[in-house]
């Protein structure tokens, strides 16, 4: 499918050069989305384009800056109690919705507490990870201006997962009905909902200043009808764009391509649960040296130029640049090193050429080129001699339940979003052996024990920094992750665009201009 | 006639009861679709309590018993992933692909009939040989290919048509607003070109091939010769002797196509990023948001079984033989 667009869009790009570009509406920047929008509730949404969207329309406490740092929006200033679980937010004075009610305390308290409601009944991204990841307990409106956020125990990321959430007013909230509350929004941001034509576009108007009046989202599933919508000059920025089509773009004359290094961290899982010890190559991986070994067996940076088309470093743990350990280097691909290991670690070549047999399991059309990326890794460990099974699943009926029961492997391939403000929520994939996201069952202490240290509010800056530090370093020599690349994301910007895409996925763009 | 309609009422039942059980069935075997609404970082009594909220808690038999309950109570369930009544979204969806497929099949009538007649009066001449392989040449593309071709050189390098979208006619109409509804034709039609010709490509080049056949071997029998012999002029015998007989076969594969096309509008709507009910029933299975995929099934059933049921009327009012 991949080589056909590829030829359609070489053959298309010969008639290129003759097109008169037509030009999006002025002052509005149209995007191109691949994904449809469900919902405009802020408890129910858990898709990134769909939240991208709303984020133009709520506001937020604090806002995450691209660079990382965590910056006021809504509140002015923030404490935390001394204890570690509170954290009071003061609102700036004379905030409005977008119905003109004043935003309060309470209604920042309200839009809490109404999401973790559990009569409401939402599965949405605010009351499934964030709440969750900061163990959230309530909200409560200390004055008209302060709100206290309240948490069970002390916990480094609780400031940026507070930030993610975003607010809304009481009264209009209170006289919808879920169902209505979904397709109304009654928001805080700069935007506010004109239109939304299910499955085809949402429409933005400015409601605050913004160098861009217009904001329309444009829903188009198919990749290659989006670069051509970008070609005819009928979008300015597309989302998600098939290496495939990067050249094509490129070589428009009014397009071009980004390349944001993302966060998203891709790798290679491997079970070490006791029941799959029992089977095949499971026994095997259980070693350190040979999860060790298997490292150096793939070449990861040639996976990037040849598969998607980027030029990438090689990881060294689950934590994002900058904050990873500035001291560990990728393992280099060194097949011989990787023949050598196994040997040294009992798994020596049998009469057949195979060390051991292990199962591979991967879902399908999840990450950038997947299928293609999963079956160079397999070539490239039968090559020292593992015999690898892989297993391709359907990603939502075949895969996803394995891995939420933490049933997938021996090895299994998978990503798992990131960020850059703070390295402690890379590492919360692992922060308990029995975490739902634990899906290796990893259980070294060296890794656990050091949680306590992080959540201890008496500890130092540098007594927490030296423990995490120890933690990437069990991580890369010990750890349960084969270690692969943080994923690229590109975008295709029309040349009026000024706009500077982020690492995190996340599309805002009342800083962007146009000219 | 009357006795007719009762037996095909209570067929219609039966045929809706299964189609409901084979698709629940199916979205079933696929696991536990509780996983695909909660976060990845999740706790276990999170999972229990929105697999709770999502009625998957229950046992199978139980989750479809009670759902066919609710249908006979015109309660459709709600749409998982939307968080909106399942037969609202649906319905929202539907006319967007009515009018799709509507003028794809008239599309592909109007050019079929004549191609196909054309090629029987010059059966094995040049121009019979063109049409059939044209003919050929429309059942062989895939729909998907078609649609993309179509959007780089009618869209893209020749700017004749809009390369993605779509502009409403029938949601106005069905509202009363009959002035925005004819206002939006023009556009509507416009927008509706590439992806009809996309989804009827195949039934034009069916229909055409099955005109002909059935041209030539009406062409042959008797009473055309008859007609013929009386003098009557050539067009008349064609179209008052030969195509009225010729049309009866043609007739049952357009309703039967009607279906066929609805299920067939997938790709191309996700190709021309058509806000249509394929689209929505490929998002909701992947989705496994099974009261919409539920939902979308027995309106699709329901159009199919009423279809069926006017060609089979239209097919005994325009044959004295067949009687229902």
């Amino acid at each position: 499918m991949i080589r056909l667009r590829a030829m359609l869009w070489a053959t298309a790009a010969l008639g290129l050069p003759g097109l008169a570009v037509a030009q999006a509406p002025e002052n509005t920047i149209v995007t191109a989305l691949s994904a449809d929008i469900t919902t405009f509730d802020i408890a129910q949404v858990s898709e990134r384009g769909n939240s991208n969207i709303m984020r133009h329309i709520f506001a937020t406490l604090q806002t995450t800056q691209p660079d990382g740092s965590i910056s006021p929006d809504l509140a002015e200033s923030l404490e935390v109690t001394e204890d570690g679980t509170g954290y009071i937010y003061t609102l700036h004075e004379g905030l409005t919705c977008h119905d003109g009610e004043s935003l309060m305390a309470e209604d920042v308290a309200y839009t809490f507490n109404r999401a973790k409601d559990p009569e409401n009944g939402f599965t949405g991204n605010v009351p499934g990870f964030l709440f969750s990841g900061m163990q959230f307990i309530d909200a409560v409106a200390l004055d008209d201006l302060r709100v206290q956020i309240n948490i069970r125990t002390p916990n480094p990321i609780a400031q940026g997962l507070i930030a993610e959430v975003m607010i809304h007013c009481k009264d209009a909230y209170e006289a919808m009905s879920l169902d209505e509350a979904g397709m109304n929004p009654v928001g805080s941001g700069r935007y506010r909902l004109t239109e939304w034509d299910r499955g085809s576009q949402v429409v933005l108007e400015a409601v605050r200043d913004t160098p861009v009046e217009r904001l329309v989202f444009r829903i188009i599933p198919e990749a290659s009808t989006r670069t051509a919508e970008l070609l005819a000059g009928n979008v300015d920025l597309v989302t998600n764009v098939p290496p495939d089509q990067i050249d094509v773009i490129e070589n428009a004359a009014d397009s071009s391509v980004y390349i944001a290094q993302g966060l998203r961290r891709i790798y290679v899982g491997f079970n070490l649960s006791e029941e799959f010890a029992q089977l095949p190559g499971g026994d095997a991986i259980q070693d350190p040296a040979v999860r060790r070994a298997l490292q150096y067996a793939v070449d990861v940076p040639s996976i990037c130029t040849q598969l998607l088309n980027f030029e990438c470093e090689r990881a060294t743990g689950l934590v994002n640049p900058p904050h990873n350990h500035p001291d560990l280097e990728p393992y280099p691909y060194d097949p011989d090193m990787a023949e050598q290991l196994l040997d040294e670690a009992g798994w020596e070549r049998g009469a057949d050429g195979n060390r051991f047999s292990i199962r591979f399991q991967a879902g399908r059309d999840r990450y950038l080129n997947d299928v293609n990326v999963v079956q160079a890794i397999t070539q490239m460990l039968q090559d020292v001699g593992v015999d690898v099974d892989l297993q391709i699943l359907d990603w939502a009926s075949g895969y996803v339940p394995l891995i939420r029961e933490r049933r997938a492997g021996p090895m299994y391939f998978l990503g798992t979003g990131g960020n850059i403000w703070s390295p402690y929520i890379d590492m919360n994939d692992l922060n308990s052996v029995e975490a739902g996201t634990n899906y290796t069952h990893w259980d070294d202490p060296r890794w656990f024990d050091g949680w306590d240290v992080l959540r201890d509010p008496s500890a130092t800056e540098a007594e927490r920094e030296e423990t995490r530090l120890e933690m990437l370093r069990v991580f890369y020599e010990d750890g349960p992750w084969l270690h692969l690349y943080s994923q690229p994301d590109f975008y295709a910007m029309s040349s009026r665009l000024n706009f500077e895409p982020r690492q995190d996925e996340r599309v805002y763009l009342w800083t962007a201009t146009l000219d | 006639m009357w006795t007719f309609l009762v037996r095909r009422l209570l067929q219609s039942v039966v045929v809706l009861l299964g189609v409901t059980l084979i698709s629940f069935i199916s979205l079933q075997i696929g696991g536990d679709p509780t996983y695909l609404f909660v976060s990845e970082n999740a706790s276990t009594e999170e999972i229990e309590r929105a697999r709770a909220v999502l009625g998957f808690d229950r046992p199978l038999h139980i989750q479809y018993l009670s759902y066919v309950w609710d249908v006979m109570r015109l309660d459709f369930g709600r749409s998982l992933t939307f968080r909106q009544p399942a037969m609202d979204v649906v319905l929202a969806a539907l006319p967007a692909t009515i009018e799709l497929t509507l003028f794809s099949l008239i599309l592909a009538v109007l050019i079929s009939i004549p191609l196909g007649i054309v090629s029987a009066l010059y059966r094995g001449k040049p121009v019979d040989g063109g049409i059939m392989t044209f003919a050929m040449i429309g059942q062989s593309i895939p729909n998907f290919w078609m649609g993309i071709m179509m959007i780089m050189f009618f869209g893209l390098y020749l700017r004749w048509f809009p390369i993605s979208g779509h502009v409403p006619f029938l949601v106005p109409l069905f509202a009363g607003d009959f002035a925005r509804a004819w206002a939006n034709l023009p556009q509507s039609l416009h927008y509706m070109i590439m992806p009809a010709i996309a989804v009827g490509s195949y039934t034009l080049a069916r229909n055409a091939r099955l005109v002909r056949s059935s041209m030539l071997e009406v062409l042959q029998q008797d009473y055309v010769r008859t007609a013929r012999s009386k003098g009557i002029s050539e067009t008349r015998v064609i179209v008052h002797h030969a195509l009225r007989n010729a049309w009866l076969p043609v007739i049952t594969m357009i309703g039967l196509e009607f279906g066929f096309l609805l299920g067939g509008v997938v790709v191309v709507e996700t190709v021309f990023s058509y806000p249509g009910i394929g689209r929505l029933v490929f998002n909701a299975i992947n989705q496994r948001d099974i009261p919409v995929v539920q939902a979308s099934v027995i309106v699709l059933a329901l159009v199919f079984i009423l279809l069926n049921l006017i060609v089979d009327l239209i097919y005994a009012r325009l044959d004295p033989r067949v009687k229902l």
